[in-house]
């Protein structure tokens, strides 16, 4: 499924696509989905184990849409970070 | 006062004893270099920082804060919390851009993004505020533990402000970042426990979940239940137009960087995440952790709120959660309870001791005073500078009373002028180190004039809070935007370098076809 990339070439993962704006749509509703959810179950509430299903379900949704994007972005970053750490040490000494 | 027998002081001695032995292992790690004392050598795994982010945000006065506007406000007062919420766009955004910069702190980013004068104007200004409001924060939180030991053993506040601070500053000095990170590990789980023990504890005390709605439906308050119970549009105590900016402050204030106080703290545990994967996900949980405590908590307040309903101090319903466990957990247990106070609280002191220091020794003396110096005199900086943070907070502690309005003042006007330059730093590649600057100095002028002057001469009636953020930011545009514009762009190799290094999002154009150009990307 498409929605659902499990492979990045490196160049496509560095760039804005679709999953990174379902991404910060979804996460945000997460968040309010546990809190709310969470504050109604201790109460013993119907509607907050509702609420935290609804949330952990797209948990693991998102988490499958962003999760080889990040991995990929990561590991081509990883490859570049010695010499950008090297790059950085020379700019504290004013050697940049 | 609160009676303690034999196994009160048991767990106290054993908790402390844990807690600081456990951070002062570590010292061998943390010595090594400055990358160590500050970011753990950049290796953690994500869920080291994540449960490090949820520690340290859980502090001796986060309790006393959520039971005041939960008692206020019922389930809608978990909005005023809301603002944590910037993680759930920046560890997808903003966090990956940080990252990507290596950048120890916020103030070296400033010299990364923005460069010449401006950029170090920048750097200094970033890295001086932070040393103040870390020392600050530290002085809040610990006379908020002198409190607690007051009510407990009735001793005078500023013996628990010196003495669990102290107790603390030990693993912070001999291991830095990695007694911090590795302390917090295990103080975030105590401290996840009690606050589902105490909390449960004080459902329980009230009847139980079925009595506490039944019991809020006889006093005419279901409304408490109903997280969305506004009181109108713009009336009232707590309108719509509150709830809307709360949002648009908390989340859309991901996409950058500096848009919350918290972004200092979570800074350092970005870089200390071991790939930008690592560090996403680690400020991502870290929040998720504290929005679901809060809730816990909230909880545990509606009970409180069941049993005392006719409280009208602050002070007295600002106290709700430690009473509901001083009150009703069984005798054995209260010492256990004291302890996980005080893992509550030292988690929140050893970061900001070992944050507050980063900034002075990374920004002002490596970068400033000493370029050339070694990894052991910049560790020994490092807890120098550790020091230098704990004696301000017993003076910041110790006034905090006669200060704290003019403080949150101070808080409030350095979050409300710079929220929107705070985004535009990284979406933008025209947004400049001047203009950036300028915002940050006529922020200071003009929320004294909105928040404080004006209203007094009555030239304009007193605002509510959400009114004066929208009316500082667009006063704030209506200066920076000009400045930029009438100053020169940032100078395109340093912006290249940066875009091929931090890949941000939004409007770089430009800069991307040049990079491309150079085959840099």
């Amino acid at each position: 499924m498409d929605l659902l990339k499990k492979k990045w070439l490196p160049e496509h993962a560095d760039t804005w696509t679709k999953e990174d704006t379902i991404t910060i749509i979804i996460s945000p509703i997460i968040y309010i989905l546990l809190t709310i959810g969470c504050a109604l179950s201790v109460l013993l509430i119907p509607l907050g184990f509702l609420l935290l299903f609804v949330g952990i379900v797209l948990l693991i949704v998102m988490v499958r849409l962003i999760n080889p994007k990040l991995s990929a972005i990561s590991e081509n970053y990883e490859k570049k970070q010695k010499q950008y750490l090297e790059d950085l040490e020379k700019k504290v000494k004013w050697e940049d | 006062m609160i009676p303690f027998g034999f196994l009160d002081w048991f767990w106290l001695g054993a908790f402390l004893v844990l807690m600081v032995g456990s951070g002062i292992r570590f010292y061998r790690l943390g010595k090594r270099s400055e990358s160590d004392f500050f970011l753990a050598g950049r290796g953690l795994p994500w869920w080291l920082p994540a449960s490090s982010v949820y520690a340290t945000h859980t502090a001796t006065d986060t309790p006393m804060w959520v039971s005041g506007v939960v008692y206020r406000f019922g389930f809608s007062g978990l909005w005023y919390t809301f603002y944590a919420a910037w993680c759930a766009i920046s560890a997808f955004v903003s966090t990956k851009i940080f990252r990507r910069s290596l950048a120890y702190t916020q103030a070296e980013w400033q010299s990364l993004r923005f460069g010449g004068l401006s950029g170090e104007l920048l750097r200094g200004w970033v890295s001086g505020w932070q040393v103040f409001l870390n020392m600050f924060i530290l002085g809040w939180v610990g006379i908020a533990m002198g409190k607690v030991c007051h009510y407990v053993f009735g001793w005078p506040p500023w013996i628990g402000l010196i003495v669990f601070s102290s107790a603390c500053a030990f693993y912070v000095l001999a291991a830095g970042y990695w007694g911090v990170v590795m302390a917090d590990f295990q103080q975030g789980i105590i401290a996840f426990i009690i606050i589902i023990i105490v909390s449960l504890k004080g459902v329980h005390a009230a009847g139980g979940p079925g009595a506490i709605i039944d019991k809020l439906s006889a006093m005419g308050e279901t409304g408490r239940l109903n997280p969305f119970s506004f009181t109108g549009f713009f009336e009232g105590e707590f309108p719509v137009a509150w709830f809307i900016t709360m949002l648009v402050i908390g989340i859309l204030g991901g996409l950058g960087m500096g848009t919350a106080i918290d972004w200092y703290p979570e800074a350092q545990r970005i870089q200390s995440a071991r790939t930008v994967k690592d560090a996403s996900w680690s400020i991502w949980a870290g929040s998720a952790l504290v929005m679901m405590r809060n809730a816990v908590w909230a909880a545990a307040i509606l009970a409180f709120f069941v049993l005392y309903p006719d409280l009208e101090n602050v002070k007295d319903y600002e106290m709700a959660w430690f009473r509901l466990g001083f009150e009703h957990l069984p005798v054995g247990m209260i010492g256990f309870f004291f302890a996980a106070i005080v893992a509550i609280h030292i988690s929140t002191i050893s970061t900001h001791l070992n944050l507050g220091a980063v900034y002075i020794t990374r920004d002002l003396y490596h970068h400033y005073i000493n370029p050339g110096a070694s990894q052991a005199q910049l560790v020994w900086i490092g807890r120098v500078a550790t020091l230098i943070l704990l004696l301000g907070s017993f003076v910041f502690g110790s006034i905090m009373e006669n200060i704290t309005e003019w403080l949150i003042f101070a808080l409030w006007i350095m979050a409300a002028g710079v929220w929107l330059p705070g985004i535009l730093q990284v979406v933008w590649w025209r947004f400049n180190g001047w203009g950036y600057l300028t915002a940050w100095i006529f922020n200071l002028v003009f929320s004294w004039l909105v928040v404080w002057v004006l209203p007094a001469f009555e030239v304009i009636p007193h605002l509510r809070d959400y009114q004066q953020f929208w009316i500082l930011m667009i006063l704030g545009a209506l200066v920076f935007i000009p400045v930029t514009f009438l100053t020169k762009p940032e100078n395109m190799d340093r912006l290249v370098k940066f875009y091929a290094m931090s890949r941000p999002i939004g409007w770089w154009g430009p800069v991307k076809r040049e990079a491309q150009r150079r085959g840099l990307i």
